[in-house]
């Protein structure tokens, strides 16, 4: 039981910063990106391409294309949504939608359905307190909690933070409190791009490195958050962590294949009793 | 005494029709004018056109002899002109120190953005503040909110300050507070725009009153004048015939 919550903690830590991402895009730009999973897929080849194929260490591969892939889905939102962005949130989502699409098959032209993985060396698992624990899911750990803390100190004690919450709040008021939200937009797709491409490599480090790696998480890291509340960043780190130890929790009673349905079965109660989630706030027709 | 802010003939509006139909406002330095006139009349779309959420289709929106026009909202705000509006005018999310520091912190004008978020002028103008720092400012009454909204408008210390209907909603105590503010923030230098409901009480501490109607001006008259008129009622209900009192 224990070793099963164990695993169900690293699987909802492996979720939270592609749910930090969703949260904050749906915060600044109103609309819920599905292609955030193939986004996430397609960083971890360029992370690839730098560790395996160039021979780069995969800490240096992966700050690199985290920086970069900042840089690539502000010229991504240029060319797909900028210019859809006055049409509503339902031609945003299906823009992503057709995204998501095309940014896996890239992955999938470049690389083919081959299984690939990091090259890092294996190391002995170890035990602490009755639960077994490999180098890669602590390094989840560890990664993912500095990543969160640098976005809780972004948030609220740096200018931008406070401004791209200011902008998910009341996007009128913040441009006449002299906010540009154009401005705001850029940086909140950089710092969703590097939040994707570390999740990206902590997904490929948990599993191994395929097309379908980062859309197979989308229903989790939807849920995540959904649960703690869209646009809230501190509910999606805690809805990451309670839906990845309930759907683990829940194969000690059901079959693991049917895993898939926890988070399915979330949205559904949280939107029917709570549709502003555990820490969003409700909605107000301005 | 000179124009600060000059409104040439302002059409404005959503969809296919105009709200504004050529609207002419002239505000002098230092002085406060206040529009009033029935619901629907325009007199908020005009705040919203000004501030730049709303798109001047023809005429013009002139900040000591400069055109705002083409000017993004924030690029108004740097010019000088601020806006508060009549709801949803604080972030609620953020607490009341974050909405006064986010505030400022987008100024070009480094000197703007520099000190304290909250300077000895606003503590003196808006005493409950401090103790309501790291309050969420979705938290606070309606009379706070308004307060600090105003305070927020304030730190970039504007040459023209917009409200919306500022005492909309509010208790007595906090309506007679809200407009000792306007009066002292105008006795600094700051010349006020002001749409209200309550025209007695907004019209006491005014130089111009501004009446429209169905998107027009239908009269602009010293304060004083209008508040002694005996059909001040029709005159705010939009039933005045067209004349300019000059002011």
């Amino acid at each position: 039981m224990l070793q099963t919550a164990f695993n169900g903690l690293v699987t909802g830590i492996i979720v939270t910063l592609p749910a930090l991402a969703v949260t904050l895009l749906f915060g600044v730009l109103k609309f819920p990106n599905f292609a955030v999973g193939s986004m996430m897929t397609l960083a971890a080849y360029l992370v690839f391409a730098l560790n395996v194929q160039l021979g780069w260490p995969l800490v240096i591969s992966t700050a690199v294309v985290a920086v970069a892939f900042g840089g690539l889905l502000i010229a991504i939102d240029y060319v797909t949504f900028k210019p859809l962005r006055e049409r509503g949130s339902i031609t945003l989502m299906v823009a992503s939608l057709g995204l998501g699409f095309v940014l896996e098959n890239i992955a999938r032209l470049a690389y083919g359905n081959t299984a690939r993985s990091f090259a890092i060396e294996l190391a002995r698992p170890f035990r602490f307190l009755d639960i077994r624990m490999n180098r890669e899911q602590m390094i989840t750990i560890v990664v993912s909690t500095l990543a969160m803390l640098a976005m809780y100190f972004l948030l609220t004690r740096m200018p931008i933070g406070r401004a791209m919450r200011a902008v998910a709040d009341n996007p009128a008021l913040a441009l006449v409190r002299g906010i540009e939200s154009p401005r705001i937009i850029r940086w909140t797709w950089f710092i969703a791009g590097m939040l994707l491409a570390v999740g990206g490599v902590l997904i490929g480090m948990d599993r191994a490195l395929e097309p379908p790696m980062g859309s197979s998480y989308l229903v989790a890291v939807f849920a995540a958050a959904i649960l703690g509340g869209l646009g809230s960043p501190l509910g999606a780190f805690i809805g990451a962590l309670v839906i990845g130890i309930v759907s683990e929790l829940a194969t000690l009673v059901i079959p693991p294949n049917y895993r898939i349905g926890i988070p399915l079965c979330v949205i559904a109660l949280i939107l029917i009793f709570r549709p502003q989630g555990l820490f969003g706030q409700p909605y107000i027709r301005k | 005494m000179s124009d600060i802010l000059v409104i040439k003939e302002l059409h404005a509006g959503y969809g296919e029709g105009d709200i504004l139909k050529g609207i002419d406002i002239t505000l002098p330095a230092g002085r406060v004018v206040t529009i009033i006139g029935p619901n629907g009349s325009g007199k908020s779309t005009l705040l919203k056109t000004l501030a730049g959420l709303l798109l001047a289709r023809r005429g013009d929106i002139v900040l000591k002899e400069q055109s705002l026009r083409d000017l993004s909202p924030p690029r108004r705000v740097r010019a000088g002109l601020s806006y508060v509006p009549q709801e949803y005018n604080i972030f609620r999310n953020l607490t009341v120190l974050e909405n006064l520091k986010i505030a400022r912190e987008f100024m070009a004008d480094r000197k703007m953005r520099g000190g304290t978020a909250i300077s000895d002028e606003l503590i003196e103008l808006f005493p409950e503040l401090p103790g309501k720092f790291k309050a969420r400012a979705g938290n606070l009454s309606g009379g706070q909110r308004q307060m600090l909204a105003f305070a927020c408008a304030l730190t970039v210390h504007p040459e023209v300050l917009m409200l919306d209907e500022p005492s909309a909603g509010l208790s007595p105590k906090y309506m007679t507070d809200i407009f000792d503010t306007v009066k002292k923030v105008n006795a600094r230098g700051v010349s006020v725009l002001m749409v209200e409901q309550n025209a007695i009480e907004a019209l006491r501490i005014s130089d111009t009153c501004v009446v429209m109607a169905n998107g027009h001006v239908r009269l602009t008259a010293l304060a004083n004048q209008v508040l002694e008129m005996k059909d001040l009622h029709s005159l705010y209900l939009g039933d005045a015939k067209e004349e300019a009192v000059a002011s």
